[in-house]
């Protein structure tokens, strides 16, 4: 029988990573190079030494929505029965592998929970992300650090939300405390050797206490619905906020709840594949109309847009729920440092005043 | 930040404002390592502005892109007024080079510049939850963090772009706010960094470039932030018909799209650094244009930005020249 709660030391990390990613595609955050220190999520590979003590500038959504995916493989061949014709044949990709997502943060998980609302929930269901998402298992950290740019709080969320995880990791002195949060950790759990004591667990409880007392971040944003559609057509407004914007694509590709995506068949010569890649609304491309025509022409009409998906139209759409996660990495990445809380705070400000 | 230079610019904005169609600065971020990009449209609003060590972005870059805003000023007959360090002045120049911007249109206030900060240089030294202020005195930086005061010298925390800055003062300009900087490089050491790169034997230099472009996201913040990068929404990176590049991350479309992207820079980049620092995943790319900019000085003896007056040697063609 495996001990609802186990215990990683420190010191033994790296070799319990490497027994895990034996048994699952493990994905964890680590430092692209010593000296550059942009933490990222990259399958796991012996030797790598993860950053669990910072959040990662890239978060784990490659594990689940990967920036480009194969959705089908696709050759011609000739007919043997009409050598003059060629035939189509058509292959899918492989299915996923048992994947564990080590080290996420809430706001991580929290990503998810809203990509499940697009691609898992319906009406319309996405085979291929609901059988990566089915086959991946999530481990949480009770998050304990925060900088200027975090508001987790803001968002409905907090430290120490564990909505979405399947287990949960407490950083205490020494180590991390493992525990399961439902039935599919099992298979984590029983990798692990050695159970937390009554002390470790001890000291795990306190530190989830203290992340859950935490308030992450200013005001609430999750009902900004209304003030956002009597602000959308206040071109002054969006012009007074954004105005810096440049409209490149880091906000939505670090963001754990952008999943906007693009199709094309990428062919060489009678063969090729069809592929799923990340695409952005800041980009011109992705709402140009085959006419020339482009109903969001400059970066004001794109970020506007950005607001509106997350703060509007997405809680319309799924009962309420917000598309934003609060990691503040849109905040951080940004070149120009546009801040979206402060764009959803002021939507209300003289909107309502007009009222 | 409210430094007496800071206030004085403030001042002299507000004497021309009634001037201008509107005034691109600086305002505080949302940290206090941070600085966002402002247009300043009312004289009421010209206090909100701010200039020091935080001050990273190259404003110019809207002055190019954003074509409406010189529009908005032929119209009213104003001037768009910019604040400009040595680096952006540069671009300026390049800019009235390239015909894309006109100077009797500009109110320029040129500031001298020590050099800005890494943030990122900051957080591997101290924790940045918490930092209240940053100041300096001196060559010294001080500061506030939720543990108490740090002091770090200035050079230690200076971008990469400004360790090798050779026009810390700006090259154009209607008014100058501050003291003349002296540069911190001499010109024979500008190339140091790309240097180091060259003395690679030729497959080690393609291992780091490999290295290094395969982090890259494709989200094109260092096209975006590029004064000079003007081909907006006609990139060959994203142009669907023609399709130049696929939309796969692998490193062929990333070598492309970079390469590309400096070889159109070629003799016009004027070394703002922007493009490496936008880069969400620390990519050294500027090093590419510098290895340009080194070439360009060699074989035609030009430097891009520095006179409004030259011909860009790759604009233009010259039946007579050798040594090509």
């Amino acid at each position: 029988m495996v001990s609802a709660s186990m215990y990683i030391a420190q010191d033994k990390l790296t070799t319990t990573l490497d027994e895990l990613a034996k048994k699952f595609e493990l994905w964890v955050p680590v430092a692209a190079m010593e000296k550059q220190r942009v933490v990222r999520f990259m399958p796991y590979q012996a030797g790598m030494e993860p950053v669990l003590a910072e959040q990662s500038g890239l978060g784990p959504k490659n594990a689940l929505l990967p920036q480009v995916e194969t959705l089908l493989k696709f050759s011609y061949r000739k007919d043997v029965d009409d050598p003059g014709q060629k035939r189509l044949q058509l292959e899918a990709p492989e299915p996923p592998k048992q994947a564990l997502i080590f080290g996420a943060r809430p706001c991580d998980a929290r990503g998810f929970l809203i990509f499940d609302q697009v691609f898992s929930h319906g009406p319309y269901v996405d085979d291929i992300y609901t059988a990566r998402r089915e086959t991946t298992l999530i481990a949480t950290l009770v998050c304990l650090d925060e900088d200027a740019a975090c508001f987790c709080s803001s968002v409905g969320s907090g430290p120490a939300d564990m909505e979405g995880s399947d287990l949960r990791l407490t950083p205490i002195a020494g180590g991390y405390v493992v525990e399961a949060l439902n039935d599919r950790a099992q298979p984590v759990m029983e990798v692990l050797a050695e159970p937390a004591s009554e002390i470790q667990l001890a000291a795990a409880r306190k530190v989830q206490e203290e992340a859950a007392q935490r308030r992450v971040g200013g005001a609430d944003l999750t009902q900004s619905r209304a003030s956002f559609l009597k602000r959308f057509e206040d071109m002054g407004y969006w012009r007074e906020m954004v105005s810096q914007c440049l409209s490149c694509g880091i906000c939505t590709y670090v963001c754990p709840t952008c999943y906007c995506f693009s199709i094309t068949d990428e062919m060489k010569e009678d063969r090729g594949e069809r592929i799923r890649s990340w695409d952005s609304c800041m980009f011109y491309t992705y709402t140009a109309e085959a006419s020339g025509h482009n109903p969001r022409p400059t970066r004001l009409e794109r970020y506007r847009n950005r607001v509106g998906h997350k703060f509007g139209y997405f809680p319309e759409k799924y009962q309420g729920m917000i598309a934003c996660c609060g990691c503040g990495r849109c905040i951080r990445g940004c070149p120009v440092s546009i801040d979206i809380r402060r764009v959803a705070e002021n939507l209300k400000e003289s909107s309502d005043a007009c009222a | 930040m409210k430094t007496s230079l800071t206030t004085e610019l403030h001042e002299k904005i507000r004497e021309v404002f009634t001037e201008l169609e509107l005034m691109i600065g600086w305002e505080a971020g949302f940290d206090a390592l941070h600085t966002t990009p402002v247009f300043i449209r009312s004289a009421d609003d010209v206090g909100r502005l701010t200039w020091g060590l935080l001050c990273a972005q190259n404003l110019t870059t809207y002055l190019g892109k954003d074509l409406t805003l010189m529009a908005a000023a032929r119209e009213s007959n104003k001037k768009i007024g910019i604040c400009v360090k040595g680096c952006d002045s540069r671009s300026i120049v390049g800019l009235i080079q390239d015909r894309l911007i006109e100077r009797d249109r500009l109110y320029i206030i040129g500031l001298p510049c020590q050099g800005v900060i890494d943030w990122k240089k900051v957080a591997a030294r101290m924790p940045i939850s918490g930092i209240s202020s940053v100041r300096i005195a001196g060559q010294e930086v001080i500061i506030e963090g939720a543990a108490g005061e740090r002091r770090f010298d200035l050079q230690e925390l200076l971008a990469r772009r400004c360790l090798r800055c050779l026009y810390p003062n700006p090259l154009i300009s209607d008014c100058v706010v501050g003291e003349t900087v002296a540069p911190r490089v001499k010109k024979q050491d500008v190339h140091q960094d790309v240097a180091k790169i060259e003395g690679l034997s030729l497959q080690d230099r393609l291992a780091f470039w490999q290295q290094e472009l395969d982090r890259c996201l494709r989200c094109y913040a260092c096209r975006n932030a590029c004064p000079f990068c003007i081909c907006q929404d006609r990139c060959i990176a994203e142009t669907r018909d023609p399709k130049w590049l696929s939309q796969y991350v692998k490193l062929p479309e990333k070598f492309l799209f970079h390469f590309i992207h400096a070889m159109h820079l070629a003799g016009r980049c004027t070394e703002c650094g922007e493009c490496e620092r936008v880069c969400p995943m620390d990519i050294p790319v500027t090093l590419i244009k510098e290895e340009l900019n080194k070439i360009t000085a060699e074989l035609l003896d030009y430097e891009a930005g520095l006179d409004v007056n030259a011909v860009p040697p790759l604009v233009t063609f010259n039946p007579s020249e050798t040594g090509l």
